[in-house]
């Protein structure tokens, strides 16, 4: 009886499901956070009658034979990508993007990594960092007697020093993308490394060349849509309880079979 | 006797066929672009031995045959996703995917972009257009696809979707992995209907799976008792013939 085995594979779908879909509900707060959606796949099928085969010598086929599939597989958990919403944080550290790239983070270990959360502070050294202390690459230095820090559209950082009228250049943001960024691989902590799958970055100034624009004292908020987790979280438990019903059944009529005298 | 027995085991094997089904069915129902199947049974006439001259002909013996696997090929709901690049058929026609083993067909429409910038599905097979693979530029933004299928992104135009049909949905066969292979060439749809950011999902309807179900357990458990019953039935003649009064 195959059907056990059918089943379980529907099961265990559905559980990654449901995981899936409580960690999109978990970091619905979280920002930059991207929503991920599994993707699922029916399993080979095997030929009991095969399709096509002759069924008389004079040439007549079976339009269609015994194809029994074998249950479901998941094929891969996909990241959607789109812009989340902004929210204003009043906090002049902070930048959303608007369009498309992502901030460059140096990591401890002297990697790149990319993320769409930008929450940014200044470490001792006046230097833009994220909220772990990971640097923001390429390295901003805000003077220590500065009194207002401005971002432009373009990603420009530009400081008011005490005694001067005119705002001072601290350096320019600069953005990567990617060809396939659904391709990138989280770590955590709201970073993304760069895959095969992902292609290699290409960085640009904001607000120019299909680069989003930066703006300042904005969060992204993550693009999880609450409905739709939901609606989605009640079939994948729907589903899950139909396939442990077809494994109640099949055992039934495996007991039906073994009680025979 | 003998035959009852067998007739039963018969019909015993194909509901246990069934049961696969339904299982698959059941366990396919969040896969997108899935259709689901059932079996179909047939009767398989026993030629035994007659002898026409008494009052009451010989009687034939037919035994259950599960003949074939039939799909149902209704369209599904389609789900939306806000996925740019998740395509849904509305109507008939395939997609047309280009695999190491040659061109394949889905209804599932959710791609996604490779390393290359190429249209791909989940498993990275590249998504075919009237031109060959479509394929989109690092710069590039805002992917469009509209509603005869024609993809288009900042850059302009990028092709058209390859969207088949086919004369007989039968030629199909199932790959695996939401393809479905065919013999017969399908023709290119010129006027296909697709929806962007959406996902047609399984066409798999819960509440019947599961009445089928229950009906194959019903009648699999009450196969089990005849078969039971016709044991005792021989056990009772055995010992009714074998008791020899004194």
């Amino acid at each position: 009886m195959k059907a056990l085995q059918i089943a379980a594979t529907g099961m265990m779908a559905q559980q990654l499901n449901v995981e899936v879909i409580s960690h999109n509900i978990a970091n619905m707060r979280t920002s930059g956070y991207k929503r991920v959606r599994p993707e699922f796949q029916d399993l080979l099928y095997q030929n009991i009658r095969q399709p096509g085969a002759n069924s008389s010598e004079s040439g007549t086929i079976l339009p269609s034979g015994i194809q029994v599939g074998l249950g479901v597989k998941t094929a891969s958990t996909y990241r959607i990508m789109t812009q989340g919403d902004m929210t204003n944080t009043e906090k002049q550290l902070d930048m959303a993007i608007r369009g498309e790239g992502f901030f460059q983070i140096q990591l401890p270990d002297g990697q790149t990594a990319y993320t769409r959360s930008g929450a940014f502070s200044l470490d001792a050294n006046g230097q833009l960092v994220t909220q772990e202390g990971y640097q923001v690459e390429p390295s901003i230095t805000v003077p220590a007697n500065a009194r207002q820090i401005t971002v432009n559209a373009s990603g420009e950082v530009l400081v008011s020093v005490d005694g001067q009228t005119a705002p001072t250049s601290a350096g320019t943001l600069q953005l990567a993308r990617f060809v396939n960024k659904a391709g990138l691989e989280a770590i955590g902590d709201n970073l993304f490394l760069e895959t095969p799958a992902s292609g290699s970055p290409s960085t640009g100034t904001p607000n120019a060349d299909g680069v989003g624009s930066i703006l300042q004292s904005f969060l992204e908020s993550s693009n999880v849509n609450a409905v739709s987790e939901i609606s989605d979280l009640i079939a994948a438990q729907r589903a899950y309880e139909m396939n442990a019903r077809v494994i109640s059944a099949a055992d039934e009529m495996m007991s039906a079979t073994s009680q025979l005298r | 006797m003998e035959n009852a027995l067998l007739i039963g085991l018969s019909r015993q094997m194909a509901l246990s066929h069934q049961m696969d089904v339904v299982a698959n069915n059941m366990a396919n129902l969040n896969t997108p672009g899935y259709k689901s199947e059932s079996l179909k049974f047939e009767e398989f006439i026993m030629p035994v031995a007659e002898f026409q001259d008494m009052g009451t002909p010989t009687k034939s013996v037919s035994y259950v045959l599960d003949a074939r696997v039939v799909r149902n090929f209704v369209e599904g709901p389609l789900n939306a996703t806000g996925n740019p690049l998740d395509v849904a058929i509305s109507g008939s026609g395939w997609f047309a995917i280009q695999t190491p083993a040659g061109e394949r067909y889905t209804r599932d429409g959710h791609f996604t972009l490779n390393n290359e910038g190429n249209l791909v599905t989940a498993e990275g097979h590249q998504v075919l257009g009237d031109g060959g693979p479509i394929n989109f530029g690092p710069e590039e933004a805002d992917f469009v696809v509209a509603g005869d299928g024609t993809v288009s992104s900042s850059d302009g135009e990028k092709g058209k979707l390859k969207i088949v049909n086919f004369d007989d949905l039968r030629q199909l066969q199932k790959e695996g992995g939401n393809l479905y292979s065919s013999t017969a060439a399908g023709q290119t749809m010129e006027n296909p209907r697709v929806a962007q950011g959406y996902v047609e999902n399984s066409n798999v309807v819960a509440v019947s799976e599961m009445a089928r179900m229950i009906e194959v357990t019903r009648s699999y458990i009450s196969t089990a008792r005849s078969i039971e019953r016709l044991a005792d039935l021989k056990k009772q003649a055995v010992n009714d013939l074998a008791d020899l009064r004194a």
